[in-house]
């Protein structure tokens, strides 16, 4: 399959001289589009600023990242705004729901940020996707209402409603109990089966890496393996 | 319009924080129109006391000699900021009673004239408005001084020695101390007689304008076309200008100093604003909104605080001005629509610059700020 992103060379460094700090160490990898892979680590392994740069939520220090075939490294503020809204997908640990916004409002936002009226196929696409989440008969709920999960999977929908052809999940289910984190992987192993989008999950929990394909560790700012998983429960 | 309808969802979830700073505005618009119009109202009943009923502009000969009453329709031909041009016959009398004496200024003219210019009609509290040959209207003072009254003879001594005798047609209060003891109106005719003037000379021409302060503009201009000396009213009373002058810098002053509370207030609110929703811009920006789309959110909060609260400020000022029009004061304050649109287009340019230091923080945070930090 054609590669969807291109890591290459991917440093960070916070701070300068004695003080400074490299977060990444040059990480290299590709991903190719419909993967389902996870970057593991422990805490402060650098595998979050590696999913920024990925995101385009921070920049490198040096390397450059390439999306869908485009150089994102060279792209200004709203260049990366535009691919974060239309080609990616992010869950975040914390659901990151708008509390002033309704469930069906929270799930139509990047629609409403990239500009587009909510077409009728669109409104058909978030009923259908209030129905994979499970959600269904709550779109008209204010986001705060909702429980811990269920916020979670709004937050899943939200990053699904553009159709990006990447999702990064940031220990998407850090704050979930075991039913509701069984749950949301379920969820993201049945949307890259059915849509073919791609994934891209950070855990520091190698249970959680196991339900993946593919595994890339990373320790101390640099990826020190990156295997196939064969064995990835619920393929 | 995504800035906007997000604008209008912030507002909405913290209702009160809203309503509070609109009431801020609201009272700071208020004030703005209430001082405004009572200043106004106050100097327009000032002016209006003080040259309402007398002339802007007075054309007279220079040596003190006649001048043509032809002069009036000319003025009147070549200037159109003249409301009305009156020729009159001035002059001096006294009037003795026993031992006491008054000295009295005579004014004569055509009725119909004066009262354009007097509004004598309006201002008689007793007899009628009616100067045939011969008659005479008194001012209030003289006449409770005097103990004269309609219907009564008034003999008065003329310079040149002789006593004209006229009969007491009206009393009237120009509401002018000075002028309620010492003016006498009378008919043109007798006014000529005892100046030894022909009818188509006059002692001067009485001139109101469109608007009194412009005067000072058209008094030089009259003077040069007539070959005349040309009194500006505004000339004579500098003190009352200059009072009057002072009042406006006071009152701008109080309205600077309201609205710069007004600004204040609404910039700190949306910085505190912009600190309590940081996470839900940080989040916006994440999942794709722009800078400037993210700054225009509390431009539009702004605009909004500002229109609903002039609204409301407009309404407040209205309550009083209704309300001072029951206060035992001797003028009446009238909304000023202009002011109201001024203070209207102030209020909301003055909220969206409040908005500017927040906007600018909110286009500049980077999402990663907040994700990092949770």
């Amino acid at each position: 399959m054609a590669d969807l992103l291109v890591a290459d060379s991917l440093s960070k460094v916070y701070g300068e001289g004695d003080t400074a700090t490299h977060a990444l160490k040059g990480v290299s990898f590709t991903l190719a589009e419909g993967e389902f892979a996870s970057i593991i680590g422990q805490s402060g392994s650098g595998k979050s600023t590696l999913l920024n740069m990925i995101g385009l939520l921070d920049t490198p220090t040096s390397g450059q990242v390439l999306f869908d075939g485009e150089n994102t490294t060279s792209l200004g503020r709203k260049g990366r705004a535009r691919v974060r809204n239309s080609g990616l997908g992010f869950v975040f640990q914390f659901h990151y729901l708008l509390p002033e916004f309704s469930v069906w409002e929270n799930l139509t936002m990047p629609a409403q940020i990239a500009g587009r009226s909510v077409t009728a196929e669109e409104k058909t696409r978030t009923l259908e996707t209030l129905e994979l989440l499970g959600l269904k008969g709550l779109e008209k709920k204010n986001a705060n209402q909702l429980s811990g999960g269920q916020k979670q999977r709004v937050a899943i929908g939200r990053a699904l409603m553009n159709q990006p052809k990447l999702i990064l999940a940031d220990e998407p289910t850090g704050n979930l109990d075991t039913r509701n984190t069984a749950t949301v992987y379920e969820l993201f192993r049945t949307i890259n089966a059915e849509l073919g989008t791609s994934f891209l999950i950070v855990t520091h929990d190698r249970a959680v890496a196991q339900q993946t394909d593919r595994i890339l560790e990373v320790s101390d700012g640099e990826l020190v393996q990156d295997v196939r998983n064969d064995y990835a429960v619920g393929r | 319009m995504l800035s906007f309808r997000i604008a209008a969802r912030f507002l909405k979830s913290s209702p009160g924080q809203s309503a509070l700073i609109m009431a801020g505005i609201a009272v700071g618009i208020a004030t703005q129109i209430f001082v405004g119009s009572l200043i106004t109202s106050l100097q327009a009943d000032l002016i209006d006391a003080a040259v309402g009923s007398s002339p802007h502009v007075t054309l007279r000969a220079e040596d003190g000699g006649a001048i043509s009453t032809l002069f009036a329709e000319d003025a009147v031909e070549t200037e159109p900021l003249i409301s009305t041009a009156v020729a009159v016959r001035t002059l001096s009398a006294i009037y003795a009673e026993g031992e006491d004496s008054v000295p009295l200024s005579l004014t004569g003219g055509d009725a119909a004239g004066l009262d354009t210019i007097y509004k004598l009609s309006d201002k008689l509290t007793e007899g009628s408005y009616r100067l045939a040959e011969n008659d005479a209207l008194v001012g209030e003072r003289f006449a409770d001084e005097y103990g004269v009254g309609a219907g009564d003879q008034l003999d008065l001594l003329l310079p040149d020695g002789s006593v004209a005798s006229y009969s007491v047609s009206g009393v009237f209060d120009l509401g002018q101390g000075t002028a309620n003891e010492r003016f006498v109106f009378v008919d043109t005719a007798s006014a000529a007689d005892a100046l030894g003037m022909s009818d188509n000379e006059c002692s001067a021409v009485q001139i109101q304008l469109t608007d009194p302060f412009a005067s000072s503009e058209v008094a030089p201009r009259l003077a040069d076309a007539f070959g005349v000396e040309a009194v500006d009213w505004q000339a004579e009373n500098e003190e009352l200008l200059s009072g009057l002058a002072a009042q406006s810098g006071s009152s701008a002053m109080i309205q600077v100093f309201v609205l710069v509370a007004v600004a204040l207030g609404i910039a700190s609110t949306l910085a505190i604003s912009a600190v309590q929703k940081t996470r839900q811009i940080g989040i916006l920006k994440a999942i794709g909104m722009g800078d400037a789309a993210s700054g225009r959110i509390f431009l539009w909060q702004a605009a909004l605080l500002g229109a609903g609260g002039t609204l409301g400020g407009i309404g407040l000022g209205y309550a009083l001005i209704w309300g001072f029009s029951f206060a035992p004061v001797p003028f009446s304050v009238r909304p000023e629509p202009t002011f109201i649109a001024l203070s209207a287009v102030i209020g909301i340019t003055v909220a969206l610059l409040s908005s500017v230091i927040p906007a600018r923080s909110t286009s500049r945070l980077d999402p990663i700020e907040v994700i990092q930090n949770g």
